[in-house]
């Protein structure tokens, strides 16, 4: 038997057959084609282009609002090349002499567009091939279409197998399919990572020998333990596969028995859940939860690879809450970050660059007020099938809260004239995840209805650190919970409440400094929500009352560490 | 079918940029347009076709216009050529 060590993502064991994805590699149908079928192949490829125009321009217009020219460009040049003439006179040529089907002989032209510009001595023009990858890749999505989606092509469930991999990828996957996910590259607050414990996902990442793994033909992969176990046979292997099926019961439903509302001192408490998708709502009982805590709407970018109209988002919204009944749901408008970005744009050649640092949040969305009001009016025309409330992801300013509640009336308006019923007196929450709003708190609580810590981000922003590090030990800097602290006292004065929704309140230990420094509510992912709210109703806050103190007063997340893990082990353990 | 020789003084050649302005350009014509370098011999209406020229600064090719505006099309290409694009 041998070891491969990693670092845990996602909890969870199986055992299944490898599959290598290769980032970049394209399933492309081939197949030869009848005369008659011609015209109707054209037709699919002509449609495909327009389709990549559109989103182009799409893409065009928000760099050129966002960025500059210079990279709007870029995407000029895309948008040229994607429908370039002698390309798709090329195309047609090779369908009618060598029958071949359109997306093989469009996949033929562009490959030897590639190759010609590799075989061209400078390396500037050698470089170009990304554009050529990108501008592929878009056509034959569209192309390829839904069913038979393109990236990657699994046609058995299999433990994936990838250097990295992003949220986009992952999407396409039909979840039955990846058994488990093991990486080289990404962290745990990854959106990969926090999409893999949303499906239940078993995953670890930081595993170096990922070429070796290729060799086998079954694994085990078991995350509890951060470990990939190669060439296991005899009882050993009957020992894994018990726990095997013990983690398939568990995974097919998410929690048995009904969250808990209260500590064992029967102080309440509540434990909401954070939800990407509409697909992630339905295998949930309502009647086991409290309800939503965080619904990342921008989930349904990546997943549609492109901003979805009102339309698409109101049918997603109205399954959400008609699902949940009179449970709330808080939906957090937008929040495109870098990464969410780019990965919903697909653009390899922008990846790297790192203007786009700044991209996210209400600021992004206040700037581009078409995107923030299609969804507001998405939100307001679902409200009447549920119990919405609506929150603003990396507020800065209290100024941009005031400007959205404007186009909210605005939005209202509109649709009191139109005759469209809403529910009237919605919610308004603010994410508190950045460093400036911190010194404005007492302003906000004026303006919104509830408080929501967004942890991950407002890590980066005081401690720094990149999103795909791992950002575990950084839960336990005494900059995290001093901000806590300040948040927690500013809600109380203004009598606002506040939830945690980052991981960091899935961390068993965290979440008792959490409780310490006065938090009673928050909103975790599915897969730590049978074990946090077992630790909650074990949890008695009188115990509690000298750690906040404590931990204030330390000076290292060590000490903070060390603290925690004492009294977990002394009054849980 | 008429021809001009025209010399590219990007700093880089004829790249992605130039390239696009180049073909935006073209594109406005009737006549058909092409473009000879090193005995190749492309479309200008193509950018696929024009970046796997991949034209070096200070390179001369021959331009050839073929159509009902093949004389303005000509000069308005070799016009842009000289300005280097309008982009430096």
């Amino acid at each position: 038997m041998k070891k491969i060590k990693g670092v845990r993502i996602s909890p969870g064991i199986v055992c299944g057959p490898i599959y290598y994805f290769e980032k970049g590699r394209l399933n492309v149908p081939r197949h030869f084609i009848r005369a008659e079928d011609f015209d109707s192949e054209l037709q699919r490829f002509k449609q495909a282009i327009q389709a990549s125009v559109n989103e182009l321009k799409q893409v065009r217009d928000l760099v050129l609002d966002h960025l500059d020219e210079e990279h709007a460009r870029i995407i000029d040049a895309q948008l040229i090349a994607v429908q370039d003439e002698e390309m798709i006179k090329a195309v047609e040529n090779l369908m009618h002499q060598e029958r071949k089907n359109v997306t093989w002989a469009y996949y033929e032209v562009m490959n030897e567009y590639e190759a010609l510009l590799l075989k061209t001595y400078s390396q500037f023009f050698k470089e170009r091939t990304a554009d050529l990858k990108d501008i592929k890749k878009r056509v034959l999505h569209h192309m390829v279409g839904e069913e038979e989606t393109i990236l990657p092509d699994i046609n058995k469930p299999s433990i994936i197998v990838a250097e990295k991999i992003s949220p986009g990828d992952l999407i396409h996957i039909e979840h039955n399919l990846a058994l488990g996910l093991i990486t080289w590259e990404g962290g745990f607050d990854s959106h990969a990572g926090i999409l893999a414990r949303a499906f239940r996902i078993p995953y670890i990442s930081n595993v170096d020998l990922i070429e070796e793994l290729v060799s086998y033909s079954e694994i085990i992969l078991d995350a509890d333990n951060e470990e990939i176990l190669l060439d296991i046979s005899g009882s050993l292997k009957q020992e894994y596969l018990t726990r095997i099926t013990e983690f398939q019961k568990l995974r097919k439903r998410i929690i048995s028995a009904k969250v808990a509302n209260s500590t064992r001192d029967k102080v309440p408490y509540h434990i909401y859940l954070n939800v990407g998708f509409v697909d992630e709502v339905e295998a949930i009982d309502p009647q086991l939860i409290q309800g939503i805590g965080l619904f990342r709407t921008e989930f349904l970018c990546i997943e549609q690879n492109t901003i979805p109209d009102e339309e698409v988002q109101f049918q997603a919204y109205r399954a959400v809450l008609k699902k949940m009944g009179h449970l709330p749901v808080i939906f957090r408008v937008f929040d495109f970050g870098r990464d969410k970005l780019l990965a919903m744009l697909d653009l390899e050649v922008i990846q790297e660059d790192h203007v786009f640092d700044e991209w996210g949040g209400i600021g992004f969305l206040l700037e581009n007020p078409d995107i923030l009001k299609a969804q507001l009016r998405a939100l307001l025309r679902a409200s009447i099938h549920g119990n919405v409330k609506i929150m603003l992801p990396l507020v800065m300013f209290t100024d941009e809260v005031r400007q959205t509640i404007e186009l909210l009336h605005e939005v209202q308006r509109e649709l009191q004239e139109q005759g469209i019923p809403f529910r009237k007196g919605i919610e308004l929450g603010a994410m508190i995840e950045t460093s400036s709003i911190l010194e404005q708190l007492d302003g906000l609580a004026d303006l919104v209805d509830f408080f929501s810590i967004g942890t991950n981000d407002l890590a980066l922003y005081l401690i720094g650190s990149g999103r795909t590090v791992d950002l575990t030990r950084n839960y336990y800097h005494p900059k995290i919970f001093n901000a806590i602290n300040l948040i927690v006292s500013a809600a109380k004065r203004a009598n606002v409440p506040v939830t945690v929704c980052g991981e960091m309140a899935s961390d068993p230990y965290a979440l008792i400094g959490l409780t310490a420094m006065g938090i009673r509510s928050v909103s975790i992912s599915t897969s730590a929500l049978a074990e946090i709210s077992k630790e909650i109703s074990a949890l008695d806050t009188k115990m509690l009352e000298n750690l906040a103190d404590l931990i204030l007063s330390a000076d290292s997340a060590a000490t903070i560490y060390s603290l925690l893990v004492q009294f977990h082990q002394d009054c849980l353990g | 079918m008429i021809s001009r020789e025209i010399s590219i003084l990007n700093k880089y050649g004829l790249h992605t940029r130039p390239a696009t302005a180049f073909v935006t350009e073209a594109s406005r014509f009737k006549s058909e347009i092409f473009l000879e370098y090193k005995g190749v011999r492309v479309n200008a209406k193509s950018i696929l076709g024009l970046l796997v020229l991949a034209v070096e600064p200070g390179a001369t090719l021959t331009l050839l216009a073929d159509g009902p505006d093949e004389e303005e099309a000509i000069e308005a290409l070799a016009i842009l050529t000289r300005n280097k694009f309008n982009l430096e």
